[in-house]
């Protein structure tokens, strides 16, 4: 994660300057909401916590230390806010094992075949993200959408290491076979 | 990692691959910032603007003095304008009504200053508390 230009804006912001926050907020925004929505699987709710994260950053900024980098620290009350907001919140039961739809239920006339495609892919994403802990959804947005290393991950999430691998790895069988399911059902669908 | 676990990662990454992420709605940086600028102040918006530039100005203030001084305090009485204002200046004189006020009175006006001076010493100390908590 490149951190130099915020270092510059989070001084000018410091010195006063409000429109400088933008440029941070422009940077880290769909990150930041990624990571809310993959955890919380609502995107009002994700980006309540986006926006409310930003302004807590904002707040604090005088005692950011710059030990981590803007985004680490930032997606750091991404996730326990995400992750708190999912514990308090009454657990819904998904009791459906396999994911309910098949690829043709996205065709439509409005959409090309291809945006249909990404539909149903993000939707069977989302589907296998509910289907694992509030935690390990964290683990894997931040593994696989944001491509961080285990050592950064622990950075934000604060979970060790050994952990987060042993998570990942229980997270990623349990989404594979998910997805696997659903796929091989198109497969026999369009046999 | 066997072949099963090699498998299930290349089958994740074909489904979550960072052009894959979810994006913010249209406006969100906008929002984010009319809310951060309504639920607080700019960090160092308590200031003021005196308080901001206050060596500019406290410069500016000097330099102006100086400048005044030197046009209008005449270095002896040598007839220029700066003599004659310097004259006007030093002969003029105040005459304020006699008031009799009683004893107590004085004491009272004093002790209202005081009261009133420490008054605004607390309140600043505590805004300024409160105005810092996150």
């Amino acid at each position: 994660m490149d951190s130099t230009d915020d270092i510059y804006y989070i001084g000018q912001v410091l010195e006063g300057r409000i429109n400088a926050f933008e440029y941070l907020v422009d940077r880290h925004k769909d990150k930041a909401f990624n990571l809310a929505f993959r955890i919380c699987g609502n995107r009002e709710e994700a980006e309540e916590i986006a926006q409310d994260a930003f302004l807590k950053a904002y707040k604090s900024l005088k005692d950011f230390k710059m030990k981590s980098s803007f985004a680490t620290w930032l997606f750091r009350i991404v996730y326990n806010t995400s992750v708190s907001l999912v514990r308090t919140r009454k657990k819904k039961v998904l009791s459906v094992e396999e994911f309910p739809a098949d690829a043709v239920d996205f065709l439509s006339m409005n959409v090309s075949d291809e945006e249909a495609a990404d539909e149903y892919r993000n939707s069977l994403v989302n589907f296998a993200l509910q289907k694992i802990s509030e935690e390990e959804r964290g683990l894997v947005t931040l593994y696989y959408y944001d491509e961080l290393d285990t050592g950064e991950i622990s950075g934000i999430t604060g979970i060790s290491r050994s952990n987060i691998k042993v998570r990942l790895f229980r997270a990623r069988q349990k989404m594979a076979e998910i997805i696997r399911k659903a796929e091989m059902k198109n497969v026999l669908h369009y046999e | 990692m066997n072949n099963k676990e090699m498998n299930d990662e290349k089958l994740l990454r074909r489904f979550l691959s960072p052009e894959r992420i979810e994006r913010a709605p249209e406006g969100f940086t906008t929002k984010t910032l009319t809310r951060i600028r309504i639920e607080t102040r700019s960090l160092t918006e308590h200031y003021g603007f005196i308080a901001r530039n206050r060596v500019p100005l406290i410069s500016a203030g000097i330099t102006a003095g100086l400048i005044l001084a030197a046009i209008l305090i005449p270095s002896g009485d040598n007839g220029s304008i700066g003599a004659e204002v310097w004259k006007y200046i030093r002969d003029i004189e105040f005459t304020l009504p006699g008031i009799n006020l009683p004893k107590w009175a004085s004491y009272t006006m004093i002790g209202i200053f005081i009261m009133g001076f420490l008054d605004r010493a607390l309140s600043g100390i505590f805004q300024k508390r409160t105005t810092s908590k996150p």
